[in-house]
């Protein structure tokens, strides 16, 4: 059995206090558990979880960032039973909501290290440029922060694209040498949850899982949950059947988008981009990006500033070839080029052939040409 | 009714049909050469024809239902793993065909061949009046379909791969997702893109320059590649 003091924080015995009533809360577990792409039957696993488990330490670091994810974080839905859950996280270390400040502030977190067994919650990037000094606090690196935090942590959490693969901060020229979580710290369980900011539900859904199972759940190649990032926008968004129809909007605002038709033909990167914006939405589950009639930009994708921009064409210009060179248009060049080079080369050709030009190779067919390589 | 021999000497004994001495008629192309090589063509069509669709949809569905898109992605994806297996074969025969479909005709690894690959450049830069002799392909020819070879290889894997995004979890997500490890998913459809530009662009070269030798060989290149047959004099073996 948990000790007294434990019991006292766990989750099931202050619903009341919360005034959230069991079925709310049951409700909560079950939506946690289809983000997380459970079966249904694990709801009460999960609700027994929450309402039994100890308030695990959670040390939330902020680097180059700017703060997107705390705040889609705090605006988790289902404010009653999400506050509780973020009441249930002990959270005590965190720039942008904690109440103590300075060497106190720095206290709690050393105290918080020293126990060990803690979440570390990272977002932001970490600058590497110049030793570290384009983000320091507290007279330390961003680096020696997270090398230090990461040393007792039983896992971290990166939040956001920035922690997660460096985001906006990497983008070239990337002054800072900006780079993610993973290229400083290893020896840790490291997950990613990308997306700018990250979408509250998953970053809940992640904590859960692991106050449930113990473990962080399985991930894809770019260390992203699958039960998040397992399927692509295209496959799972609302206007795909005007995609295979072929409906799709010309113009913002033109008869195509008010009807919600595909927004391909806008630059949508929703082909190219693994999140379930279309499965849990945002704001409450009210819309997403795409619902709402903008083309998604990829931003859970590695490097999205670089790969995924122009935003509202469907295809990276090419460098090299001057400003407005897209794809198809260097395509198209090659092509003609090939075509009028090669008109040329025929026309010269026959030239040749008639006024008897060029110099007069040896003869085919004469001894010092004898060397016929298709021999 | 003669016999098919009768017609034959009847023909041979003809004073109108040329009989030129020192002319030698082979077969060159083999049949798997000569059907592949074909399927590749059309398969390059279809597959350039509905791989520019997806990349820039012009026809445009009005309110009615409508497939048009995923029917011309389910067309592109058939093709190209039509595609897929005969460039697969067309590979794996480079290795058991005759002489000329090998793939040291492709790989400039004999002496002669790299010798001849200067000259050959020197016939197309008119420092040369004649074609090089080759009774297959000639060795600039023959590095032109390697660099093809990689071209279309490139184009597969990332088609596969790009393929697969619809589907992480399955086989062929597990055969060709490491590409997405080394590139960017809107890199690797545009390199995709544009290698589909560049095979325009050789099949241009392609089909003028086959033109082009046959007119000056006149070895009968162009018809080759239907029936198989070269007629090339001795000295240009
Ligand atoms: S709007 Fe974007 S994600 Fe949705 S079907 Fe069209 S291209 Fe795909
Ligand atoms: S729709 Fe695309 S750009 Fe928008 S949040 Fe989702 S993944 Fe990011």
């Amino acid at each position: 059995m948990p000790a007294m003091e434990t019991r006292e924080r766990a989750l099931g015995d202050r619903l009341a206090q919360f005034g959230v009533n069991r079925r709310t809360f049951l409700k909560y577990c079950a939506t946690l558990t289809a983000v997380l792409a459970l079966p249904a039957r694990f709801t009460e696993r999960v609700a027994r979880a929450l309402e039994s488990v100890e308030k695990p330490s959670i040390i939330w670091l902020e680097f180059q960032d700017c703060a997107g994810d705390t705040e889609s974080f705090l605006r988790s839905r289902n404010p009653g039973v999400g506050d509780l859950i973020l009441d249930l996280l002990s959270v005590d270390y965190h720039e942008t909501i904690m109440a103590a400040a300075g060497f106190q502030a720095e206290a709690a977190k050393e105290a918080t290290i020293a126990k060990g067994g803690y979440i570390v919650v990272v977002e932001g990037s970490v600058p590497m440029g110049d030793g570290g000094v384009y983000c320091t606090i507290g007279g330390k690196t961003a680096i020696q922060i997270l090398e230090e935090a990461a040393v007792g942590a039983a896992a971290i959490i990166n939040v956001g694209t920035c922690s997660a693969y460096g985001g906006l901060p990497k983008a070239a020229p990337n002054p800072t040498r900006a780079v993610g979580v993973a290229s400083v710290v290893s020896g840790v369980p490291i997950i990613n949850l990308p997306g700018c900011p990250a979408n509250a539900d998953n970053i809940t859904a992640t904590l859960v899982h692991y106050l449930t199972f113990g473990s962080l759940p399985a991930t894809d190649s770019k260390g992203r949950p699958l039960f998040a990032y397992g399927t692509r926008i295209h496959d799972a968004c609302e206007r795909r059947a005007h995609f295979d129809a072929g409906q799709f909007v010309l113009e913002w605002g033109d008869a195509g988008h008010k009807r919600g038709w595909c927004l391909y033909k806008m630059g949508c990167k929703g082909p190219s981009t693994f999140h379930n914006c279309p499965i849990i939405r945002w704001n409450e589950a009210t819309s997403w990006p795409v619902g709402s009639g903008h083309g998604c930009v990829g931003c859970s994708e590695p490097d999205f500033w670089d790969t995924m921009t122009d935003f509202y064409v469907r295809l990276p210009k090419v460098t090299g070839f001057g400003a407005e060179a897209t794809a198809d248009k260097i395509g198209l060049g090659i092509a003609a080029a090939t075509a009028v080079g090669f008109g040329a080369h025929g026309i010269a050709k026959a030239i040749q052939r008639r006024a008897g030009l060029g110099s007069e190779g040896p003869a085919p067919g004469s001894m010092e040409d004898d060397t016929d390589g298709s021999e | 009714m003669k016999t098919k021999e009768a017609r034959v000497r009847e023909v041979l004994q003809d004073p109108t049909v040329e009989r030129t001495p020192g002319i030698v008629t082979i077969r060159v192309w083999e049949l798997p050469v000569r059907v592949l090589h074909w399927t590749v063509v059309a398969a390059v069509l279809v597959l350039a024809g509905t791989g520019y669709y997806i990349g820039n949809p012009y026809i445009l569905v009005g309110s009615e239902p409508g497939f048009v898109m995923g029917l011309i992605r389910s067309i592109h994806l058939a093709s190209a793993w039509v595609f897929s297996v005969a460039i697969i074969c067309r590979i794996i025969w480079s290795f058991i065909g005759n002489r000329w479909s090998r793939w040291d005709q492709l790989v400039p690894v004999h002496r002669e061949r790299r010798v001849w690959l200067w000259k050959t450049l020197g016939y197309y830069l008119f420092l040369r009046k004649e074609p090089p002799p080759a009774a297959g392909h000639n060795p600039l020819a023959g590095v032109t379909y390697l660099v093809v070879f990689v071209m279309f290889v490139v184009q597969i894997i990332t088609g596969l791969a790009l393929a697969a995004l619809a589907n992480p979890q399955g086989v062929l997500w597990s055969t060709t997702g490491w590409v997405f490890s080394l590139f960017a998913i809107q890199t690797v459809r545009l390199v995709h893109h544009l290698i589909m530009w560049l095979t325009i662009g050789f099949v241009i070269h392609h089909v003028y320059s086959a033109v082009l030798v046959d007119i000056e060989e006149k070895s009968g290149l162009v018809s080759s590649i239907f029936t198989g047959y070269k007629r090339l004099p001795i000295d240009r073996l």
